[in-house]
């Protein structure tokens, strides 16, 4: 019996239905996917985005011609983004899909990195870099950040403003792989620089770690924290944390014990994110054969973590990010490779209740397709990928939640 | 077409020329894919040091390998373009075939999650083995005799 409009039990049910609504609204996360203009150009590819404090957005990426490879940067303004800016060129670059350009901003600059080849005729690479002052609005000429002076692998870097206009930069350091019997192991770096470049401090963070996986950085509020994977002698692969805490790293520490045991190197690092004594940690493994993205999260800066929460798995090559919101939610992304790949962003609550998953945009499981990136401004995340349906080139999305 | 090489004398050289006349840029037809050959799949990267390391006992191996049903090739694991496939191999120093991407889809073959990383393929091209990390030239022989396989033949000159 159809009941009239008004009465008692119809307004009830419209109050119901209206509630049910937006319960579903807010726990489906409504996430506005907006695809935005590159400014990159065709042949552009390894690209990443990153935000200052004030929460410009700053995409960098690399294009290659015939003669050289170019390390160029734009920045996001209410009117589009800015005419790119040329921050280095060569023709002796190592360039990689896995390990590739960053870019550091704040208040008082930037900083760039990329990698050149030691030596003709080898594989070995040395980390280049210039910084930018923003008080003399200029690039200082090119150095290598690494003191060791020995033909290695160097690189994996990661960056990020730390105190009174010092930048934190970590990275892999073969130094150790050129000598002794055996040959020693990867090793993991850290270092402190002024605006200006100058080496403040330096420090070994461990002695072995695994060969060509990303590194990732960020700050509580108790200091820094790196993440990256860990090898034992066992060749255990899993994820480790290293703390700054007055002047001291902390002894690494698992985030979690997969116990992945693997000969060879997954190419597939960490992502840590960081707000306040807010952390995320997410991860690629693949134990058992088995891919899974999985992540951690802490609320006293690193210090301790939660039981893992699983994102993905089986359907999944790695390539993860992580950032958190202005809400303190936090998102994932990471590469779907059921059926056609798929750029994937996951959302989570503080207290890890999965809130939602967005389809960023369709790619490929190809190692050219190379790593996605985010960052995040307030509730929207920035995602940069290289789209290699044809030319190769650089795209930009935003999502907000 | 394999490309023409000036002939030598001995039987050790003759057996280079014939695996020479095989490599690199040859591409196995689906046929070829259907060969009845077992198969060395090894996954490499110019900037993986443990893959570099392994190139000269894979090229030794495969030399080895020439007179048997058990061949050795190589994907380029950061699936460049041919060309510079072919570019980076010659680089490297590698002397097996290194399939396009055109064959690795024909026998079915993923990429692995780890480098390096070494498959042996039946010759229905089933995956019989998973060699990961860097391998010796004993590991791969082990693997083989696992699969009752035993295709070394004694060296000579």
């Amino acid at each position: 019996m159809i009941r009239p409009i008004g009465s008692p039990n119809a307004a009830l049910l419209v109050f119901l239905f209206a509630w049910s609504v937006s319960l579903a609204s807010g726990a489906a996360g409504q996430a506005r996917l907006e695809h935005l203009p590159s400014p990159a150009p065709s042949n552009s590819s390894l690209s990443r985005v990153v935000a200052n404090e004030s929460g410009e957005i700053y995409l960098s990426w690399v294009s290659q011609d015939t003669e050289q490879a170019t390390l160029a940067f734009s920045r996001l303004s209410s009117e589009g983004w800015d005419t790119p800016k040329v921050i280095s060129q060569g023709n002796n670059w190592f360039v990689n899909w896995a390990d590739f350009p960053a870019l550091s901003v704040d208040s008082s600059g930037m900083v760039a990195h990329w990698l050149q080849i030691s030596a003709q005729g080898t594989y070995d690479y040395d980390i280049r870099a210039r910084f930018y002052p923003q008080d003399k609005a200029s690039w200082t000429e090119a150095q290598t950040i690494h003191t060791d002076g020995i033909s290695a692998e160097h690189g994996f870097v990661s960056m990020l403003p730390f105190d009174s206009g010092t930048t934190l930069i970590t990275w892999l350091d073969g130094r150790e792989t050129k000598h002794g019997d055996p040959l020693g192991a990867m090793t993991l770096r850290a270092g402190i620089f002024d605006k200006s470049g100058a080496n403040v401090k330096e420090w070994e963070l461990d002695h072995r770690v695994c060969d060509c996986c990303q590194t990732s950085s960020a700050i509580t509020e108790k200091g820094p924290i790196v993440v990256y994977r860990d090898r034992s002698a066992e060749e255990v692969r899993d994820i480790y944390v290293t703390r700054l805490v007055e002047g001291v790293w902390t002894v690494p520490q698992p985030i979690h014990n997969d116990n992945w045991e693997i000969a060879g190197c997954p190419v597939n690092g960490p992502s840590v994110a960081a707000m306040k004594e807010r952390v995320a940690v997410a991860w690629f493994s693949a134990k058992d054969d088995t891919p899974k993205i999985q992540l951690v999260m802490s609320s006293d800066s690193g210090m301790s973590f939660s039981d893992p929460i699983v994102v993905e798995s089986p359907n999944t090559n790695g390539r993860v990010g992580a950032v958190i919101l202005e809400s303190s939610e936090i998102v994932v992304s990471w590469m779907d490779t059921t059926d056609e790949a798929k750029i994937m962003l996951s959302r989570y609550d503080i207290k890890g209740e999965f809130l939602g998953s967005t389809e960023v945009a369709s790619s490929s499981a190809s190692r050219r397709s190379g790593f996605p990136i985010i960052d995040a401004v307030g509730n929207s995340v920035y995602v940069t990928w290289t789209d290699i349906s044809t030319t190769p080139q650089v795209k930009v999305a935003r999502i907000d939640y | 077409m394999p490309r023409p090489r000036k002939l030598l004398v001995s039987q050790s050289l003759l057996v280079l020329i014939f695996v020479a006349m095989t490599t690199l840029s040859y591409p196995l037809t689906a046929a070829e894919a259907d060969d009845g050959n077992w198969r060395i799949v090894n996954y490499w990267s110019e900037w993986c040091a443990p893959c570099r390391v392994e190139i000269p006992m894979l090229n030794e191996l495969s030399v080895r390998l020439a007179n048997s049903n058990v061949m050795i090739v190589g994907v380029n694991f950061d699936e460049d373009p041919r060309e510079l496939t072919l570019e980076i191999a010659d680089e490297m120093g590698i002397e097996f075939t290194v399939l396009c991407q055109k064959t690795v889809d024909l026998l079915g073959m993923k990429p692995p999650d780890v480098l390096p990383t070494t498959y042996l393929l039946s010759p229905s091209n089933e995956v019989m083995a998973k060699l990961i990390g860097m391998q010796s030239e004993q590991d791969i022989i082990e693997a083989l005799t696992l699969q009752g396989l035993t295709p070394l033949t004694p060296f000579t000159d």
